[in-house]
């Protein structure tokens, strides 16, 4: 009943935002481009494999398991042909071929372009030049299900500023997201334009909340708070040496001692606590942020080892020739 | 100043001038004058005291949707919360400090969040005010609604899981935001907020097994008015725990049991399943008539809202209930769904030395905490690989091959052909693990059929990746009948205008010179029109070279030609001798009288004698037969419809007897047997 209602939300908002994310492809017929608007709006969503049957994206279900996220590049031959077979709908005879032959590396161009021009926010400058290579990730997980509305970064450099800062929507280091849908209610495919160095999935921003980092033994949870200085709002230690255990009051279930805690964080006089927490200090204290998942590796690592085949290239090769 | 965008600042008390309550302002003035003669005192220039009755209103006893800007968790939802602690956020910043409580330190928050999991308290809706406090209790002032929500506890709860006294004033905070930032504001108007938090985690349960259960959790903002001292003064003495238990799943179902073996045997205590009637809903959050329908029409409608209850009426406290499922489609009706199963709490019983209390609840909603996956904890062990792996999966799910993934990112399908043999093909999707070639020459050339895309690849088997693409892109536009337009439409606009630009590029110079415009701005959809301008222009500049002498306004005739002598084309046109015509005139005049008008004989007496006779006989002849026969033909037909003298084919009788209405009726042995069958 719960899920059910939620999941109707869900889908109500995915759809709104669906239309209010339509590609912002539109212009004139008349300026010269190579096919009219409504083809062009067609094929730029077609290769961005928008209606493809999944089956088709990933042919086999052991190569996306439960829990796992998967990296790839995008084969624009692939996705070639998929227009090549849009556009066979249009011809009838040897001369339109003749015709649509003298007309496609046109075609193609302007849709190398535009493909980019996709997701482009109002007020955005046009995107133009080569097409570079698209990436993405395919992400099954419980996660894409139970936290609907995830945040997905992409970055070109390693940024500077660290993984837990503050970037802006059009930060010039950000890659830009040409596709970011869910194609089945634990399913995530989002494509990039280009090849980033970092990505972020970051938990989706209900406001502000408040809490604790919890670690549960058998039946029991124990919780601890990482006081916060007062004035910096900075942790006092990163590295939890300074964490307080968060007391709770016997006998009843999760409910937290606040006095108690506010005079365990009396020993720390940086967080406020020595003369007497007021309630905007216990809140400051009390914040937590979205995690923030960074996928980015420092050394890349060999290719063996994220990405195991099942047949090997050179006995196929050898078994084949006879060699 | 600005807060900045993604930042807020926090304070400890927005406290309001003024509390809620009745309030008098008392206006004395003293007046006095004082000049060289005499003086005036206060009594001679006596003004009356002014009072002005001040009334200031806030929300008691239900807190108006409009005011809450957000909660968390999200009402109704399902997720994993056991370490973030319940929180409301309210657009009024300074209500927690509106109300004061008896007892307690000045400024101090007059309600508190409190968490309750399934079955430790009871929530009643639609109750009269008067009986949302505890009895014994009065709350003075104005009551702002009718009706309310309360919640019933027992002592023993509140010590374990309601604030103390002490914590209660840390568990309210004021914020206040850039009103730029959309994410923080919430939709608040002025970019201060007042913040709720509970002092409970909202624990997941572990049932007898230890495993993780599901648990139901209502949260209420309720008022402590007049209640301030039912709450502990400190929390129990005990040395202060690191660790709290899990909520056993199986506790909590004792109590329910009760009241499903009422349900099993569906006696009169039985709690009919959904427990929301209409008159519930009127009276939870005053539903009060907006516009009677009009006469004649028994609709009514309802404005929800904050509205004073002055047309609601009492609450009779029916036990009728609906049968059919509600539908849930007014906020009321969410809001009471999510009480549903904290309102029926059987077994629930005071004891002496267990008092019960009750407490008003502004604000109610419920979500349910599960197992322990937080999002760090699902991302944090996420496989992290390409695409294409096969992993370590040694053996394969049973029945089936295992799976055939080359280095290239191919994998080994099964393929029937149109022959119908089962073979093995290659297939690989558009997501591949390495990068492709993907510019300039590499790029696919442009393919009619997917047949084109087809490779055989050394080893035998076909490679079918890019024909599937062909015939994926070609189906998906065909199920777009738009599409398709689109496509004749460009075929038939587009396609030409590529030829005739073809044309034009190969033969430039001439156009250019022709049309006197640079190649570039030639527009190709508009070459006809603009050629012909062009055209005209040319000629009317040198009309010498494009056109002649003006046309003459007569025709002259043409010249007739004569072979001969007129005299003999005259005789010959008039069939006579040519030699009448020579001579003088009078010979010729009386010559001419002579000849005889030159006629041919008619041959009148042997014209299609036999041929008409015949003909004319031929006809009369059928018309006799005609009308013979009919006659004929109907008599036998009525007189011996079945003897076997008259040799009537089957397939006439059968035409007759279907179809021939007449000859039916005129049976008489026909007529017996309908009747017959008739009766």
């Amino acid at each position: 009943m719960i899920n059910k209602s939620s999941d109707i939300l869900e889908r109500l908002g995915t759809e709104i935002k669906k239309t209010a994310r339509s590609p912002s492809t539109e212009f004139k017929r008349d300026e010269n481009t190579a096919m009219p608007a409504e083809l062009r709006n067609w094929l730029v969503r077609l290769r961005l494999l928008e209606g493809v049957p999944f089956a088709n994206l990933v042919a086999d279900s052991e190569l996306l398991p439960q829990e796992s996220i998967r990296w790839f590049y995008m084969d624009r031959r692939w996705t070639d042909a998929l227009v090549q077979g849009s556009l066979s709908v249009g011809t009838v005879n040897s001369d339109d071929r003749i015709q649509i032959d003298a007309q496609y590396a046109a075609i193609r161009a302007e849709l190398d372009t535009e493909e980019r021009n996709v997701r482009r926010n109002k007020g955005m400058a046009r995107l133009a030049g080569q097409p570079g290579p698209i990436t993405g990730f395919l992400l099954r997980s419980a996660a894409v299900s139970g936290w609907p509305g995830l945040h997905v970064r992409a970055f070109n450099v390693d940024p500077e500023e660290g993984d837990q800062a503050r970037f802006k929507e059009d930060d010039p280091r950000r890659i830009r997201l040409l596709r970011l849908e869910r194609l089945a209610p634990a399913v995530l495919l989002c494509m990039f334009d280009g090849i980033p160095k970092v990505v972020h999935i970051e938990e989706p921003r209900q406001g502000v909340q408040f809490g604790f980092k919890h670690k549960d033994n058998g039946s029991q949870r124990s919780a601890t708070l990482r006081p916060r200085s007062k004035t910096s709002f900075e942790y006092l230690a990163e590295d939890g040496s300074k964490d307080v255990d968060v007391p709770f009051r016997v006998g009843s279930s999760g409910v937290v001692d606040i006095r108690r805690l506010s005079d365990a964080l009396a020993a720390h006089p940086e967080t406020g606590a020595a003369d007497g927490l007021d309630s905007a200090e216990y809140a400051l204290q009390l914040i937590r942020f979205p995690w923030r998942q960074v996928f980015g590796e420092i050394q890349v690592p060999p290719i063996g080892s994220m990405f195991r085949a099942s047949i090997e290239y050179a006995p196929m090769v050898n078994a084949t020739f006879k060699l | 100043m600005p807060v900045g965008e993604g930042k807020f600042k926090l304070y400890a008390k927005l406290t309001p001038p003024l509390e809620a309550g009745l309030w008098r302002l008392r206006a004395d003035q003293h007046f006095g004058a004082q000049t060289p003669e005499t003086g005036l005192d206060e009594n001679d220039l006596r003004v009356d005291q002014e009072n002005v009755h001040l009334r200031i209103r806030s929300p008691r006893y239900l807190l108006p949707p409009d005011q809450i800007l957000s909660t968390y968790p999200p009402a109704n939802s399902f997720g994993s919360y056991g370490s973030r602690l319940p929180q409301v956020v309210i657009k009024r910043r300074t209500l927690p400090w509106e109300r004061r409580l008896e007892g307690a330190p000045a400024k101090t928050p007059w309600f508190a969040l409190v968490l309750i999991a399934e079955g430790e308290a009871k929530l009643e809706t639609s109750v009269d005010v008067e009986n949302c406090v505890t009895a014994g209790v009065e709350l003075e002032g104005l009551k702002e609604v009718a009706k309310g929500n309360c919640l019933v506890a027992k002592k023993s709860l509140i010590n374990r899981v309601f604030p103390t006294k002490r914590d209660l004033d840390l568990l309210a905070h004021a914020r206040e935001v850039d009103i730029q930032d959309t994410e923080l504001m919430m939709g608040d108007d002025d970019g201060f907020l007042a913040v709720v938090i509970s002092n409970r985690l909202p624990l997941p349960g572990k049932d007898e097994e230890g495993n993780d259960a599901p648990v139901k959790y209502l949260a209420c903002l309720i008022n402590l008015e007049g209640q301030y001292d039912v709450l502990l003064n400190r929390s129990p003495d005990p040395a202060p725990t690191f660790a709290t238990q899990f909520l056993i799943k199986n506790l909590m179902y004792q109590e329910h049991s009760a009241r499903d073996d009422h349900l099993v045997m569906a006696t009169a205590l039985a709690p009919g399943r959904p427990v929301i009637n209409p008159a519930d809903l009127g009276e939870l959050t005053n539903l009060v008539p907006l516009a009677q329908g009009s006469e004649g029409s028994r609709s009514t409608r309802y404005q929800s809202g904050a509205a004073v209850g002055t047309g609601a009426k009492p609450y009779a406290g029916s036990r009728q209930w609906s049968t059919s499922s509600p539908v849930m489609n007014t906020s009321a009706q969410v809001s009471l769904q999510m009480a549903e199963s904290f309102r029926l709490v059987d077994g629930f019983e005071a004891l002496p030395f267990d008092p019960e209390y009750r407490f008003p609840v502004l604000l109610h909603w419920s979500f349910t905490t599960t197992g322990d996956t937080t999002f760090q904890s699902l991302m944090t062990n996420l496989d992290s690989r390409l695409l294409g792996d096969v992993g370590n999966a040694a053996k394969p799910l049973s029945g089936r091959l295992p799976l055939e993934v080359v280095e290239s990112g191919h994998i080994g399908l099964g393929h029937q052909t149109r022959e119908g043999d089962r073979v093995r093909a290659w297939y690989r999707g558009p997501l591949v693990p390495h990068p492709t070639k993907n510019t300039g020459a590499d790029r696919l050339k442009l393919a009619h059929s997917s047949d084109q895309l087809r490779v055989v690849i050394p080893d035998g088997r076909e490679d079918l990746s890019l024909a599937t693409a062909f015939e994926i892109g070609r189906l998906l536009t065909l199920s777009q009948p738009s599409i398709i337009a689109a496509l004749m439409r460009w075929r038939q606009a587009d396609y030409h205008a590529a030829r005739l630009r073809s044309l034009m590029v190969s033969n430039r110079n001439l156009w250019e010179e022709l049309l006197g415009v640079g190649f570039e701005k030639i527009d190709l959809h508009k070459i006809g029109p603009l050629a012909g301008r062009f055209f005209a222009d040319a000629i009317v500049k040198n009309p010498e070279q494009f056109l002649g002498n003006p046309r003459p306004r007569v025709t002259p005739g043409r010249p007739l030609e004569f072979e001969g002598k007129a005299t003999t084309i005259l005789a010959r046109g008039l069939g006579l001798k040519p030699a009448l015509f020579t001579g003088d005139l009078a010979k010729v005049f009386n010559s001419l009288r002579d000849v005889g008008v030159p006629r041919d004989d008619l041959l009148i007496t042997d014209l299609g004698r036999i041929d008409v006779r015949e003909t004319l006989g031929i006809d009369l002849d059928r018309q006799r037969i005609d009308l013979v026969s009919s006659a004929l033909s109907n008599k036998l037909l009525d007189d011996n419809l079945t003897g076997p003298a008259f040799p009537v084919t089957d397939r006439i009788r059968a035409d007759v007897l279907n179809d021939n209405l007449d000859v039916i009726l005129r049976d008489p042995r026909r007529r017996d047997f309908t009747d017959e069958d008739q009766s």
